[in-house]
């Protein structure tokens, strides 16, 4: 469909008005981040792969743009370069089209173009506070939208980063660990393979790190620097001696490390697990948190606090779903995280909103400091389809 | 159907003699002709079938946008021109010459770097230690692309190479490359070495064939002809 007819248009037209004004009226200040953005910033925060599902291109002065594949980005440049204070606890709201290209050519569920509605508080001094304002406005904004069927699940990526830090390991696989949670099979067998259930797999360098090993080698950058010299190299490529020493000294660590114990793998196992409503999910935690202790236990008071606002500000908890591992697959966010559903006719679960805790984004994109962020965008073409479907 | 099919064939070096020498086997005699001397011709006793002289890249190319119909090229400029190459021109034979592997290499140096989970590994912390991306030299960028997100390799960016992709690092213009090797003879005088899960893909020349047509006769006889000859 090459465009939205009167017809089309009025009816988002008149979606966007039941749910901007609560927004406005809460206090979110109504922005038009630009569309078109410095393909860097998206390039160097999520790397190369956005490519794939981003329209990038050259200027003619030779810069690379893109279409704004959200606005939670270009809301943060806005905020970045308008703000007086950036710290300062500041509320968005915006509208407005978004591009993605879709793998697969594109359907009615994944257009290249499409509106989106969204709101974004930064700075908020209180992150329990915040992430319950966000969830209950996105909640109201469903309500005014007239929909009245649907699932809200929620997450908390806060409380495995606790949990990490609270199993005894070393550092380094905490690292590792955290990397490879975004991807379920890998971390898997990186579990396997710290608790000594799958052997670690031997490769080209593992020759170099029996001898490391065996050599007792106390000055790992001398032991660099002769093999360098040894083999006629030199470091090359942005990598000094301590850099590549650093990796190996830990590899040839891993050698004599004890392997993950038992009970802290049973424990990460038992945290994976983890799915019901918020208050039966806060049982199990607890519980969890009395043998793991440390951070853990801290993390679960923030989960169990942040329940207690979301009822307090009139949210109906017990009709959400907690999922431990739900945020997996959303790389970007640090904490809170949520996602609205509803069933198509067709039985498949349509996404309507989603949204989360981003506390890294604003200082990776040129913030001189940390600023808090929390936000929520709702593909609102998606949600008429589910509102114009319940109606018929 | 009435439409003359395009068969395309190299235009230059050792794929194009290999070709003809091929087509000149099974029987099938090329001869360049028409206004364009020297891009078209015929074979001659086979009416129906046009030959396009393309580059290999250029055959690619044909083959994606539908102006050839089945051409000899590079597995790698056929995947790289087309994600989805099973489906829109897939390979109906293999034909035994211009081997090259699409790989991933670093430098000697980086002792600490054997698999793509090390590069990986490197690539997270290399933002927060220079600013910027761990950058990747490269003409193959769609099979870099595909082949770094498939191994969850994110964090890094394609620096388009048009030549001498394996002096890139040297130079300082990237840290990694993707590129051809036969023999990795170039890559090891560039002090570079082969990741060891880093072959993209071991190409070799293939005849390849727009989908749909593998069973119009046409085809089928010439595949049949070639492939009793390799």
């Amino acid at each position: 469909m090459a465009g939205k007819s009167s017809l089309e248009r009025a009816g988002l037209a008149a979606l966007n008005q039941r749910i901007l004004p609560g927004f406005v009226a809460a206090g979110y200040d109504h922005i038009e981040p630009d569309i078109l953005q410095p393909a860097d910033i998206f390039l160097d925060r999520s790397g190369e792969d956005i490519r794939s599902r981003t329209y990038v291109f050259t200027d003619p002065a030779g810069h690379e743009l893109c279409l704004r594949p959200d606005l939670t980005v270009p809301a943060c440049r806005y905020h970045l370069s308008h703000a007086a204070d950036p710290t300062a606890e500041t509320r968005y709201c915006y509208a407005g089209k978004a591009f993605r290209f879709p793998p697969g050519g594109g359907d009615a569920l994944h257009p290249s173009e499409f509106e989106q509605v969204g709101i974004e508080l930064f700075g908020g001094e209180d992150a329990q506070i915040s992430d319950a304002e966000v969830l209950h406005l996105t909640l109201q904004a469903m309500r005014a939208a007239g929909l009245e069927t649907f699932r809200v699940t929620i997450g908390d990526l806060g409380l495995f980063h606790a949990l990490l830090a609270s199993l005894p390991m070393p550092e380094r696989w905490r690292r590792r660990l955290e990397r490879q949670f975004w991807r379920p099979r890998a971390f898997r067998n990186l579990i396997e393979e710290l608790t000594g259930s799958r052997p670690r797999p031997r490769t080209s360098i593992s020759p170099l790190i029996d001898r490391l090993v065996e050599e007792k080698a106390s000055d790992i950058n001398a032991f660099v620097a002769h093999e360098l010299e040894t083999e006629g190299l030199e470091p090359v490529a942005g990598r000094c001696i301590a850099d590549i020493a650093e990796r190996l000294a830990e590899k040839a660590a891993d050698r004599r490390e004890t392997p993950l114990g038992k009970k802290e793998s049973r424990a990460i196992d038992d945290y994976l697990a983890i799915r019901g409503t918020p208050e039966d999910a806060a049982a199990t935690l607890s519980a969890l948190a009395g043998e793991v202790g440390g951070d853990f236990a801290q993390a679960v008071e923030v989960y169990r606090r942040r329940n207690l606002l979301l009822a307090e500000a009139g949210v109906a908890t017990k009709d959400l779903e907690f999922s431990s591992v739900f945020g997996r697959s959303l790389e970007y966010y640090t904490g809170f995280v949520f996602q609205i559903e509803v069933e198509a006719d067709h039985g498949s679960v349509v996404p309507v909103a989603g949204g989360g805790r981003y506390d890294s984004m604003l200082s990776d994109i040129g913030a001189p400091q940390p600023i808090p962020a929390v936000g929520c965008a709702i593909h609102t073409e998606r949600l008429l389809a589910a509102l114009t479907e319940a109606s018929a | 159907m009435t439409a003359r099919l395009v068969v395309a064939i190299p235009s230059k070096g050792r794929l194009m003699q290999h070709a003809e020498a091929l087509f000149a086997r099974a029987g099938f005699a090329i001869q360049r002709s028409g206004a364009d001397r020297g891009y078209r011709g015929t074979i001659a006793g086979e009416a129906g079938i046009d030959v396009a002289f393309l580059s290999a890249a250029e055959i690619a190319q044909a083959l994606a946008d539908g102006s050839a119909d089945l051409g000899i090229t590079g597995e790698d400029l056929l995947r790289e021109t087309m994600a989805d190459a099973d489906q829109r021109a897939p390979v109906l034979l293999r034909l035994g010459f211009g081997p090259a592997d699409v790989v991933v290499a670093v430098p000697m140096a980086w002792l600490d770097v054997a698999s793509m989970a090390d590069l990986d590994d490197v690539s997270e912390t290399w933002y927060a230690r220079h600013g910027r991306r761990l950058r990747v030299a490269t003409k193959f960028t769609g099979l870099t692309r595909r082949f770094f997100a498939a191994r969850g390799v994110t964090g890094y960016r394609i620096v388009e190479s048009l030549g001498a992709t394996e002096g890139a690092p040297a130079a300082g213009t990237a840290e990694v490359i993707v590129d051809i090797t036969t023999t990795g003879s170039t890559l090891k005088a560039n002090r570079l070495k082969i990741l060891d899960d880093g072959v993209i893909l071991k190409s070799e020349a293939v005849l390849a064939v727009r989908t749909g047509l593998a069973t119009h006769p046409k085809v089928k006889r010439l595949g049949e002809r070639l492939e009793q000859v390799l």
